[in-house]
């Protein structure tokens, strides 16, 4: 074991996934040597593995990603960052509607084996906060993870590359280099589709991914205190979510508290609200409330953008206001 | 190359009242001369108008591709995208996946650089409509093939209407590939309706790209006989300007040529048009007689690769 943070999890498992299998490669904007990559999100690979492997490329979103896509159906495994999460409006046509379909609609003939890793999230820099995941889980084909933690960085990026399919692999600039676990230095592979309990309890189910995973669990320890006990989940994966330990969860404790950094329309986390109202609404009554980026453009000023997003009063606002229905 | 030429020709008149199809009549020099020559590893990623013909070109059964036009169980994807559009991949046949144009282009150059990661000595070769090329996909992926210094041949099959948008309106430059000098790469320009010039131009810029030279962008000008859609009316198309390219027909020039050269006679194309057209209608009538794609090819389980799948490229 060894103490990484959030960026040097993602990149050592990369590392392990380059060196494992030759047909890995990375490309992006900055990610070579000069640069490492924004946020230092390449770190090293480029003078372990060369310019031929880790390949720096111009501003070309769509491109790039159509590129890796032909290379994937030509047999490599493609890593294509796509710096900023916001980008990733200029990338949904080869994305969505190739990416997503080839399988599918070649009949069972090729696979897209790529990766389209993105920063999001307010970060040290601020720029480029916005989260998109929600356009993409609605397209089938795709996979999308999520991690909250430096050592489900490194498990989710390995199992990722290592799929046979799309996966788009949002990683939040405000874990970047915020926290530091133990992460087993040896191979580690995180199963997508697999909720992680992170705190169990019986009054509230209270499910989140990536930053807000952590918002989820200091209000969980400050509702603790006051005799609130919150189950907390990270889905891990929006796609594909895991619907049993979901409405397992919200079966035991008869409260569903969802908590999004984007914004409640089209998001994982109405999915989520969706799968449960479904599997468990009518037979008992189950109080559901949502906590989500305020519906409008995502504001700059510090206080404005303290405003529009989810924090720990708002979610212990949220979870008493639940218990009381 | 004048068998391919005269089945390209029957295919393309053979979905004449189905209205859901793009024809290609008048524009099958360019596919035939773009396809022609290549070797079994390399990639083709035909533009839609047209693409049937390149992929029987590359090998694929005639039965099975027409079945794809009618959605048919026999089609290469069982039915589950349009056939007229969306080609073989297994065979290394990079069609549309989708009814977005650019995209092909985009991955055109993405096989190209799997050739060049993996050391293959192959290339790429893909055409796109003079409208596909006003695309941001397209300029990107040119200059990303430019860049990388990529084994790809980027052939605009310009029939000068991007549905009803004449090329007079949507391009000031006299030819796409002028704009090759934007990109840093060689463009030629050549008589689309020309099926040996066409072949010639591409397997110069085939064997430039394999030697390691990168990129080229041809033009090959040529003119969209049919509608855009089959028994569409072409109203926007100048009947003198119509008059004219029909009398450059790319099956006549060449027949005419052949003949004149000595190599065929009237007999002999005679001998190989009922030929053709013996294996077209009889393709064509199986493909019309397969049954629809059984329920289970929805393929509710069958959106994502499952691991150790068959579809891996060895």
């Amino acid at each position: 074991m060894t103490r990484l943070t959030y960026q040097q999890a993602l990149v050592a498992a990369i590392r392990g996934e380059m060196a494992r299998d030759p047909r890995v490669f990375h490309m992006g904007q900055d990610v070579g040597a000069t640069s490492d990559g924004v946020m230092n999100s390449c770190k090293g690979l480029a003078a372990e593995f060369g310019a031929g492997r880790v390949i720096d490329l111009p501003i070309s979103e769509a491109g790039t990603v159509a590129a890796g896509i032909g290379a994937a159906v030509a047999g490599m495994r493609p890593i294509v960052q796509i710096m900023f999460g916001e980008f990733l409006s200029l990338v949904m046509a080869p994305l969505a509607c190739d990416a997503g379909t080839i399988w599918y609609r070649s009949g069972g003939k090729r696979s897209v084996p790529m990766v389209v890793r993105t920063l999001f999230g307010t970060g040290p820099h601020r720029g480029h906060p916005e989260d998109f995941h929600g356009w993409l889980c609605s397209v089938p084909g795709l996979k999308v993870a999520m991690p909250a933690t430096p050592r489900d960085a490194k498990g989710l990026m390995a199992a990722a590359i290592r799929d046979e399919n799309p996966v788009v692999f949002f990683e939040h600039m405000g874990l970047y280099h915020s926290v530091r676990e133990e992460v087993p230095e040896e191979e580690l592979i995180t199963p997508f589709g697999v909720a992680d309990v992170k705190r169990a309890g019986k009054d509230i189910t209270l499910v989140a991914v990536g930053l807000m995973v952590q918002v989820a669990l200091r209000a969980a320890a400050a509702l603790a205190k006051e005799g609130i006990d919150v189950e907390v989940l990270d889905m891990r994966t929006p796609v594909p979510l895991d619907k049993a330990a979901l409405v397992g969860s919200v079966s035991k404790t008869g409260r569903l508290l969802t908590l999004s950094e984007t914004w409640r329309i089209g998001d994982s986390m109405a999915e989520a609200v969706a799968v449960v109202a479904e599997e468990l609404g009518g037979a008992r009554k189950i109080p559901i409330s949502r906590v989500a980026c305020a519906h409008v453009p995502r504001p700059f000023a510090h206080n404005l953008d303290k405003l529009a997003l989810p924090n720990e009063a708002k979610v212990i606002a949220a979870a008493k206001a639940l218990l009381s229905r | 190359m004048h068998r391919l030429l005269l089945m390209a020709r029957r295919l393309e008149e053979s979905f004449a009242t189905l209205h859901s199809y793009h024809p290609a009549v008048g524009e099958e020099a360019v596919v035939v001369g773009a396809f022609f020559g290549l070797t079994a590893g390399d990639y083709i990623a035909p533009h839609y108008r047209g693409a049937l013909a390149a992929a029987y070109l590359r090998g694929a059964d005639l039965r099975r591709l027409i079945a794809g036009v009618y959605g048919k169980s026999t089609a290469y994807n069982q039915g589950r995208f349009r056939g007229d559009i969306c080609m073989p991949i297994e065979l290394n046949v990079i069609g549309l996946f989708s009814g977005i144009l650019g995209s092909s282009v985009g991955l055109a150059v993405g096989a190209a650089l799997a050739m060049k990661l993996r050391g293959a000595p192959n290339v790429v070769v893909s055409t796109f409509g003079e409208g596909t090329s006003n695309l941001g996909m397209v300029h990107e992926s040119l200059n990303l093939a430019a860049s990388l210094t990529l084994p790809v041949v980027l052939i605009c099959q310009n029939n000068q209407y991007a549905m009803s948008m004449s090329a007079k309106a949507s391009l000031k430059c006299a030819s796409v590939a002028d704009r090759a000098l934007g990109y840093g790469i060689p463009g030629v320009r050549v008589e689309g309706n020309d099926v040996i010039a066409v072949h010639a131009a591409v397997q110069e810029a085939v064997a430039r790209a394999r030697s390691g030279g990168g990129p080229t962008l041809i033009e090959a000008l040529t003119y969209r006989v049919s509608g855009h859609r089959s028994g569409e009316q072409v109203a926007y198309q100048d009947p003198a300007e119509r008059r004219d390219w029909q009398a450059k027909d790319p099956l006549r020039r060449l027949q005419e040529s052949l003949c004149a050269s000595g190599l065929l006679d009237g007999a002999g194309i005679a001998a190989v048009d009922t030929a053709v057209r013996s294996e077209l209608s009889a393709a064509v009538q199986l493909a019309q007689q397969d049954p629809e794609p059984a329920p289970e090819v929805l393929g509710l389980d069958d959106v994502f690769a499952p691991e150790n799948h068959q579809g891996v490229v060895p």
